[in-house]
């Protein structure tokens, strides 16, 4: 393979980014978009930043990240666990297996309704749906994995001695951690899409409610920042999540 | 990577003749039945029984498909045979044990250990204190000709520098019987032969029982006291020989010496004669 | 002759749900909450909106514009992620700016769409498109990037030109897991309809889901979420059985879905 030196691919990468805030920043100057619907970029990011240092909104963001956070860790303490019994025991495996399939396939957000009457408009329906969807690709990705274990790995810990009921911790799991931290991946982009839609569906605090507030006053400039926050947030929680997972995965190949 | 040095001594030892005769393994009767995707059944291994006496280097060679790793597999306590018995020491296996040590062809480290976690790996789960565990694995790390490579992880090293770490690791909780399977099989030429000769140091050191699958015949020649030939379809035992070598073998005397020569081209013909089809390369 | 073992793998998911709605029938029960319906009374509101001509309507506006979005977004996703994997320049163009965009809910988006073009249908189908897309360009992406060298030589060595060799080696060689992406987009786009509606509040499922809750209808709540529940499930299990057809050849695969909003 021919190695592009990083500096073109870094100019490459951001050329799209920087055409569409051109673009944008064209489309207002020329007058074809009336500033109230589409502000200027200049104008939108001075506002984030100066919206960033006040109390207010960071308030709102740490409720979107408890939020984000409770429902995410829910899902990986569940997918993980339930992925490894399912792939270990053939009898919780013919339980689970059906019922992922009917459940996994369906819209989440759907039960939102549902969750609101029965736990509340509080941070238990928004945490429960976050966690709900964010489980399924941890689940499957986990189970995935620790069904896919080269069996001699398995074979070489029990010759060495390993009982049974260790080889889940001290093998499964660890060789199924490439597949267990890229459903963990896919989960964490859907908690924050998530969240954020529950709390522009019902919320009285929160990122989603900002951008509402500001959609029933029209307030074009304040529906941008929530949005350009939410973005960099996952860009932030990816790049950790990236960073844990190259110190985790250390010793596997193309990792 | 260094070559172990291997023991001075010249002695000589008839293998055959010196030995006290004191069965290790005993495999009664052994059939293997495995289900194909098409239903069909497939006889694997059909009726073996094969008594490995302790201390002897013995080569199950085969072309493959006839079922050779399966007995390896059942030895080791992996794979249950359909019917018949497998016995170590006069106790009937049931599953895999420390006295058993595998090395698989996949070399089959934790790729989430460095080589002194993997090796460590052994002794730690037999209850050995960290420290003494340590110092004993990095032993056995030098024995194998890897010092200076304790830290690095198993996607750092070469096939060859892999295998060595997973005999090592193997050797680190003491197993009785060494059970290699197509250990050398995924290696290029050149590198195979320099394990041949470090795994045959290391072996006089101790001569641990081993059981060794391979389909070349030159490898299980050298290698061994005895080859148990097999054939495939259903997997059977042809003939089992004894090979009369002096040890410690040179590869670079033996390859010279008639007797080898003549136990190689005499086993080749045997599987040529047998079928042309299936002959070991 | 099915044998025992594939009766009941295949009776398994229908199973499931009798016992999904069992278990929520017995928890109605046991909670006597008064917006919690037992499951009968629930599935006993079905017939009622589906009997609803408005709703019905609505509802059946709601999936054409779904597929319309689904199949552009198909449709201008799967060239872009073939593209971008058989190409490092285009993939390290496209790749930071959909990196940017992944983590923003496209249903999300709504509102200010809904500004600039109002709330007709080019807005709802817009934002479907923007849901199926990423998944889709994300998989193809995959899918072309694992294609082998040397299909691709002896394509050349046989005299085909780089845009015939995209067409009748990538695509082929990569259609297993471009139609994982697809499958991903489906329930995608299901998702991303309901949650528009949910936050426009004009029409469609997502609607009927949310003004029933504020009425405090609360069997025509979770009468809509069975409904709603059942498209995905059919939707998936179709596409499923396409996509078995269509790579057969191919190894077979996992076969749990991957679906998120």
């Amino acid at each position: 393979m021919i190695s592009r030196p990083l500096s073109v691919n870094v100019i490459l990468g951001l050329a799209p980014i920087v055409l569409v805030i051109a673009v944008w920043q064209g489309l207002v100057s020329s007058g074809l978009a009336p500033a109230v619907l589409l502000p200027p970029p200049g104008f939108v990011f001075s506002r984030l930043l100066q919206q960033l240092v006040t109390w207010t909104f960071q308030q709102e963001i740490a409720a979107t990240l408890t939020r984000l956070f409770a429902g995410f860790a829910i899902a990986v303490v569940l997918g993980v666990g339930m992925g490894i019994a399912a792939a270990a025991s053939p009898a919780i495996n013919a339980v689970v297996r059906p019922i992922v399939r009917v459940l996994a396939p369906l819209p989440k957000v759907a039960l939102y309704p549902a969750l609101l009457l029965l736990l509340g408009f509080g941070h238990g329906s928004k945490i429960t749906l976050v966690a709900a969807d964010a489980l399924f690709p941890i689940l499957l990705s986990t189970y995935y994995g620790a069904s896919t274990v080269e069996q001699k790995l398995i074979w070489s810990a029990m010759a060495a001695g390993t009982p049974r009921y260790e080889i889940l911790f001290k093998i499964v799991l660890p060789a199924a951690m490439p597949s267990i931290l890229t459903g963990c991946r896919i989960g964490l982009v859907i908690s924050c899409i998530v969240v954020f839609l529950a709390e522009m569906i019902t919320s009285t605090d929160g990122l989603g409610h900002v951008l509402v507030t500001a959609a029933r006053t029209f307030q074009a400039v304040d529906m941008f920042v929530p949005l350009i926050t939410i973005s960099l947030l996952g860009l932030i929680l990816n790049g950790l999540l990236g960073a844990v997972r190259s110190y985790l995965l250390r010793g596997f190949p193309e990792a | 990577m260094k070559v172990v040095p291997s023991r001075s001594s010249e002695w000589v030892r008839p293998v055959a003749s010196q030995k006290p005769a004191s069965a290790i393994i005993e495999i009664d009767r052994v059939s293997q039945v495995f289900q194909t995707s098409t239903r069909k059944d497939h006889l694997a291994l059909s009726d073996i029984s094969l008594t490995i006496e302790e201390g002897a280097f013995v080569s199950i060679l085969g072309p493959s498909g006839c079922g050779k790793s399966t007995l390896l597999y059942i030895v080791g306590g992996f794979v249950s045979p359909t019917s018949g018995a497998a016995k170590i020491k006069g106790q009937a296996i049931t599953g895999p044990g420390p006295d058993r040590g595998p090395v698989f062809q996949e070399f089959a480290l934790f790729p989430w250990k460095t080589v002194l976690g993997n090796v460590m790996y052994g002794p730690r789960q037999q209850g050995v204190r960290a420290t003494e565990a340590e110092a004993q694995s990095r032993g056995l790390i030098e024995m194998v000709g890897l010092k200076g490579y304790e830290n690095f992880y198993p996607k750092e090293l070469s096939g060859g520098m892999k295998q060595r770490v997973a005999l090592a690791r193997t050797l680190a909780y003491h197993p009785e019987v060494l059970l290699m399977d197509e250990p050398f099989g995924a290696l290029d030429a050149h590198t195979r032969t320099r394990l041949q000769n470090d795994l045959l140091n290391i072996w006089e050191r101790d001569r641990k029982t081993v059981l060794f699958v391979t389909h070349s015949v030159d490898e299980a020649v050298f290698l061994s006291d005895k080859v148990v030939m097999m054939s495939k379809s259903p997997g059977r035992i042809r003939q089992v020989i004894d090979i009369d070598l002096p040890r410690p073998r040179r590869r670079n005397e033996l390859l010279l010496d008639p007797r080898y020569q003549k136990y190689v081209v005499d086993i080749e013909r045997m599987f040529d004669e047998s079928d042309e089809t299936g002959s070991p390369s | 002759m099915m044998s025992a073992a594939a009766l009941t793998r295949r009776a398994a998911p229908a199973l499931a749900c009798i016992g999904l709605l069992a278990t929520w029938q017995v928890a109605s029960l046991a909670l006597k909450n008064d917006s919690f319906p037992t499951a009968i009374e629930a599935i006993r509101a079905i017939p009622d909106i589906l009997g609803d001509k408005e709703s019905l309507i609505n509802i059946l506006a709601s999936l054409r514009r779904m597929a319309i979005g689904f199949g552009i977004a198909v449709l201008v996703s799967i060239p872009l992620g073939l593209l971008m994997g058989r190409s490092r320049a285009v993939a390290a163009f496209f790749n930071p700016l959909l990196m940017v965009i992944y983590p923003v809910p496209k249903a999300a988006l709504m509102p200010i769409i809904m500004l600039w073009l109002g709330v007709g249908d080019i807005t709802k189908t817009l934002v479907i498109f923007l849901g199926v897309s990423l998944p889709v360009i994300y998989h193809s992406f995959e899918g072309a990037k694992a294609v082998e060298e040397k299909m691709l030589w002896s394509g050349a060595a046989m005299g085909l030109s780089a845009a015939q060799r995209l067409v009748r080696i990538v695509l082929p060689a990569a259609l297993p897991e471009i139609l994982t992406g697809c499958r991903t987009g489906l329930v995608l786009a299901l998702i991303t309809m309901i949650t528009s509606e949910m936050i426009a509040r004009q029409s469609g499922a997502g609607n009927i889901l949310f003004n029933a809750l504020d009425m405090g209808q609360y069997d025509t709540v979770f009468a809509m979420i069975i409904i709603v529940g059942a498209m995905g499930i059919c939707l998936d299990a179709i596409f499923e059985r396409i996509r078995a057809r269509l790579v057969r050849w191919s190894e077979p695969q996992f076969d749990m879905p991957l679906s998120f909003s």
